[in-house]
């Protein structure tokens, strides 16, 4: 029986449906298959040769299939260009996109001709911007995720297992910290010490704080790797007082601010409520370009002054500050006087314009040393320039100034008086004069025990060089009554009071600082520093009274009227004029002292400058 | 063609309102009347500020806020867009108001950041956010000049019908290459099958198909030598007619892809950095409270 090639040639409908069906018998034992019209299984598809192959019978239910052109087909899924296929296994062969499978049949083979739709129509959709990766989609989670999970979460949550590699914080920081504080740039935790939470006091008095912390402060600032030795600051008053005194902002916007950020846990009395970082160095009011304010962090006035020292009994009864709402009505200043003299002696305050006298256990005429002839200035010219005078007496001939000009020094009986008043009461067996124990009551009066006056009391006034030391002897008067009665050494300058035969003499106690409540520099040249005063700048006379005053009770400190000549006066009006700021001479954390000024080298705080170096390598 | 594209114009002006003069510019004079205020007060204000200016003042919080505020809002108009409602509150105004808002948004954020900037993450949100604004001023561009020169371009084809002759035109290739040769096949089937339409984003915008598939299969037929038989050579004067036929349509349909792809490649940027900002304001607005 001849074999046959029975073709099935399926069609797929366009619109979807049956397909069509169309089967045709080709007689054995060979067919072509190819794109030209002449082949026995017509396959119109470009990639299929005009004659591409054949195939044919080779018996027992094979059929051998091989390339006529050359060009490969597949079978089963594999390229080839000859094959010998067992119908039994229903193989398929592949001619581009056509698919013949095989079959057994009764007289030959069954050939399944079908044609796989290679649907490459393009959707209009073409026409838009597409991509599969970076798509819109994609993007916006990719770009979204990854900035939450660095930007937020890993600063958030691993900052604290991170921080000695990387500080992945940082990157939070909204601007730079001032140079004092710049080496805490990597180490946010030290003062943002709780998430959520404002910077507490605790975190700056941890390094800051004064008195008993100060040793703790020092440590800890060290230990945080601070280059400079911090600033160590008292608060203003007493916490609770504060707290009480302060009032709310006099503006509507102010008060809302101030209680909002009450409520949310953001307090505007807190250290950093007025010590900012992170934010640039602005102008500062009254600061010049070179001061180098940037060294510490940009200071804000949160309350003014006189917002709490206005009323402020109303809201803290127990005060006893008087109100200063401005610098026009600045209370009189009160000057510690000194009320009684002695081993402890006491001090009072006392308005200026009640015209306080001192109970020092001084004598001490001012005018009688100031006088430009006489006696005194007569004695200056003899001891001459070698011995610091060879004038007459001037202030600075006593009151010499401290270490940094501001004050001076303590007066001394040797330094400043045993020039001209001389202790000595006797020559020794070797020739030297011998002195009288100055300051020691008990001493004086044992080495002159038994020694008698030889001269009358009330000799001239001696020097040393000059002493006449024959004045004692042992006989005569008593030098003991001698020296502590009028015209005896002790007398010229001691309050003394006799009981009996025992001499009273109280220790004398002279005011370091009258003014204890403000700063005054007296380094400054318009205060009589040295320097080139503005014109209406002051000389020590112009304040201190000294040249008229006969008593060592007299105070001898000026009145604020002194001080407002310049001091809240324009240029216009005098040349050495200056502001009348509170800050001035009451800095806020030791209203003690005058604040220093912007021009000033605030760096003087920073110290441990050998580490300094550090800083800048 | 220019005489039936300015009668369409001027219809469209009768007829239609487009977002950016909704309601006689309402939303434009609503932003600018903020600008004016927000700098009015901002420069009252800010010298009379205890501190330099900055988001951490009162002032810069209440501008942090309405920039915040507005930037969910704005974010928002990509639920809104697929809700369909109309009137006062139709997708025309509140589209008209995203344009004008976020356009206003460069002055409010800006005055928020107190001129303070520096590489950290609250720089990195304020850059993120100017990004989104740019690219949206340049869709605003976009929608207010290339629909214009889409409708030049295509004329009264459509998208569809661009296609669909590319397809035919495929189609009477493949017929009329059957008693090619494989040489001559194989360059039909090279324009048939690997003739890319649209391409890359850059050869869209630029319109470099100088590697067209069909341009080369056209230079290889051309090269190809004499065809054995006449009814091949007819085939081939066919198929190169055909071809020719088809480079004019793919040169249509890219044009048009060129001036889509400007009209849409703007929200390859917006999308993205819209949801790169959202993460960056939200570490900008935590981190601000935790390192308070």
């Amino acid at each position: 029986m001849a074999q046959a090639f029975h073709l099935r040639l399926i069609t797929e409908r366009a619109g979807g449906g049956d397909p069509i069906i169309r089967e045709r018998d080709v007689a054995g034992p060979e067919a072509g298959i190819g794109r030209a019209p002449d082949n026995d299984v017509i396959l119109a598809d470009l990639a299929v040769d005009l004659k591409h192959a054949r195939m044919r019978f080779a018996g027992d239910g094979r059929v051998v299939l091989e390339t006529v052109s050359g060009a490969p087909f597949t079978v089963d899924g594999r390229s080839t260009q000859r094959a010998e296929i067992d119908l039994a296994r229903g193989p398929v062969a592949g001619f581009g996109s056509y698919r013949l499978a095989f079959e057994t049949a009764e007289d030959g083979a069954t050939v399944t001709v079908t044609r796989e739709d290679d649907d490459h129509h393009p959707a209009p959709s073409v026409f838009s911007l597409q991509a599969r990766v970076f798509n819109r989609r994609n993007m916006a989670w990719v770009l979204g995720s990854t900035i939450a999970l660095i930007c937020l979460l890993v600063p958030l949550f691993l900052s604290g297992v991170l921080a000695p590699r990387i500080h992945p914080d940082q990157q939070w920081s909204s601007g730079p910290l001032s140079k004092a504080h710049a080496f805490l740039e990597t180490d946010c935790k030290a003062c943002h010490v709780k998430n959520f939470q404002a910077v507490r006091d605790d975190a700056c008095q941890s390094c800051h704080g004064a008195g008993d912390a100060a040793p703790k402060s020092l440590a800890r600032a060290r230990e945080a790797g601070s280059p400079f030795e911090p600033l160590l600051a008292s608060d203003h008053a007493p916490r609770d007082k504060l707290e009480a005194a302060t009032p709310l902002p006099a503006s509507l916007g102010g008060k809302v601010s101030t209680l909002v950020q009450r409520a949310v846990g953001h307090p505007t009395d807190r250290c950093a409520s007025c010590h900012i970082e992170h934010t640039k160095a602005g102008p500062v009011p009254g600061s010049t370009p070179e001061a180098p304010m940037d060294h510490k962090p940009r200071l804000v006035v949160v309350q003014d002054c006189a917002s709490c020292h206005s009323q402020l009994k109303m809201r803290l009864k127990t005060t006893e500050l008087v109100d200063t709402p401005n610098w026009e009505k600045h209370a009189t200043f009160k000057a510690m006087v000194v009320t009684s003299a002695g081993p402890k002696p006491t001090f009072q305050r006392i308005a200026l314009n009640t015209a306080p006298q001192e109970r020092n256990g001084l004598t001490f005429p001012h005018d009688l040393h100031l006088q430009p002839l006489g006696g005194v200035a007569r004695q200056a010219i003899v001891l001459g320039k070698n011995k610091g005078y060879g004038a007459a007496l001037e202030c600075a001939s006593c009151h010499r100034p401290d270490a940094g000009g501001t004050g001076f020094q303590p007066i001394e009986m040797e330094r400043d008086c045993g020039s001209c008043h001389s202790l000595a009461y006797a020559r020794g067996s070797d020739g030297r004069l011998l002195e009288l124990p100055h300051g020691e009551l008990q001493k004086v009066v044992d080495t002159l025990a038994g020694r008698r006056l030889t001269g009358g009391a009330g000799s001239n006034r001696q020097r040393p060089g000059t002493i006449r030391p024959e004045a004692f002897s042992a006989t005569g008067a008593s030098a003991y009554r001698a020296t502590f009665s009028r015209g005896g050494a002790c007398y010229d300058c001691h309050t003394v009071a006799w009981e009996g035969d025992t001499v009273r003499m109280a220790p004398v106690s002279l005011t370091q600082r009258y003014l204890p409540r403000g700063g005054f520099d007296h380094s400054v040249p318009e205060h009589g520093g040295p320097g080139q005063a503005k014109a209406g700048g002051f000389e020590c006379a112009d304040c201190h009274k000294a040249q008229t005053s006969a008593r060592s009770g007299d105070v001898l400190i000026p009145d604020l009227k002194s001080c407002a000549t310049c001091h809240g006066q324009t240029t216009a009006q005098i040349a050495a004029a200056d502001d009348a700021d509170c800050t001035t001479c009451h800095s806020f954390h030791a209203p003690g002292q005058a604040t220093p000024k912007p021009g000033h080298p605030p760096l003087e705080t920073l110290r441990w400058t050998q580490q300094v170096a550090r800083l800048g390598d | 063609m220019s005489q039936v594209g300015g009668h369409t114009e001027r219809v469209r002006h009768r007829t239609h309102e487009g977002f950016l003069r909704h309601r006689s510019f309402f939303w434009a004079q609503v932003a600018t009347a903020l600008c004016v205020v927000v700098v009015g007060v901002y420069f009252f204000v800010a010298r009379d500020l205890a501190e330099p200016p900055n988001g951490g003042s009162w002032l810069g919080y209440l501008l942090g806020t309405m920039s915040a505020g507005l930037i969910v809002w704005l974010a928002c108009l990509g639920v809104r867009k697929r809700v369909i409602t109309a009137g006062h509150y139709s997708l025309k105004a509140w589209v008209s108001a995203h344009v004008y808002l976020g356009l206003s948004l460069t002055i409010l954020a800006t005055l928020h950041t107190g001129f303070q900037f520096g590489w950290n993450i609250h720089t990195l949100a304020y850059v993120l956010m100017m990004a989104v604004i740019v690219s949206g001023a340049l869709g605003v561009w976009a929608y207010a000049t290339l629909p214009q020169r889409l409708h030049g371009n295509r004329g009264e084809t459509t998208r569809r019908q661009m296609l669909d002759t590319i397809g035919s035109l495929d189609a009477q290739l493949h017929e009329a290459a059957q008693p090619l040769d494989r040489a001559a096949a194989d360059v039909v089937r090279l324009s048939i099958e690997q003739t890319d339409l649209g391409g890359s984003f850059w050869k869209r915008l630029t319109q470099s198909y100088g590697d067209c598939a069909n341009r080369r299969a056209l230079a290889r037929l051309r090269a190809l030598p004499a065809p054995g038989s006449a009814v091949q050579a007819e085939a081939l004067t066919k198929v190169e007619s055909l071809m020719q036929q088809k480079a004019d349509a793919l040169s249509l349909a890219r044009r048009q892809m060129g001036i889509t792809a400007l009209l849409e490649a703007w929200l390859f940027v917006h999308i993205p950095a819209t949801f790169a900002l959202l993460a960056a304001l939200i570490a900008h607005i935590v981190s601000v409270f935790a390192y308070w």
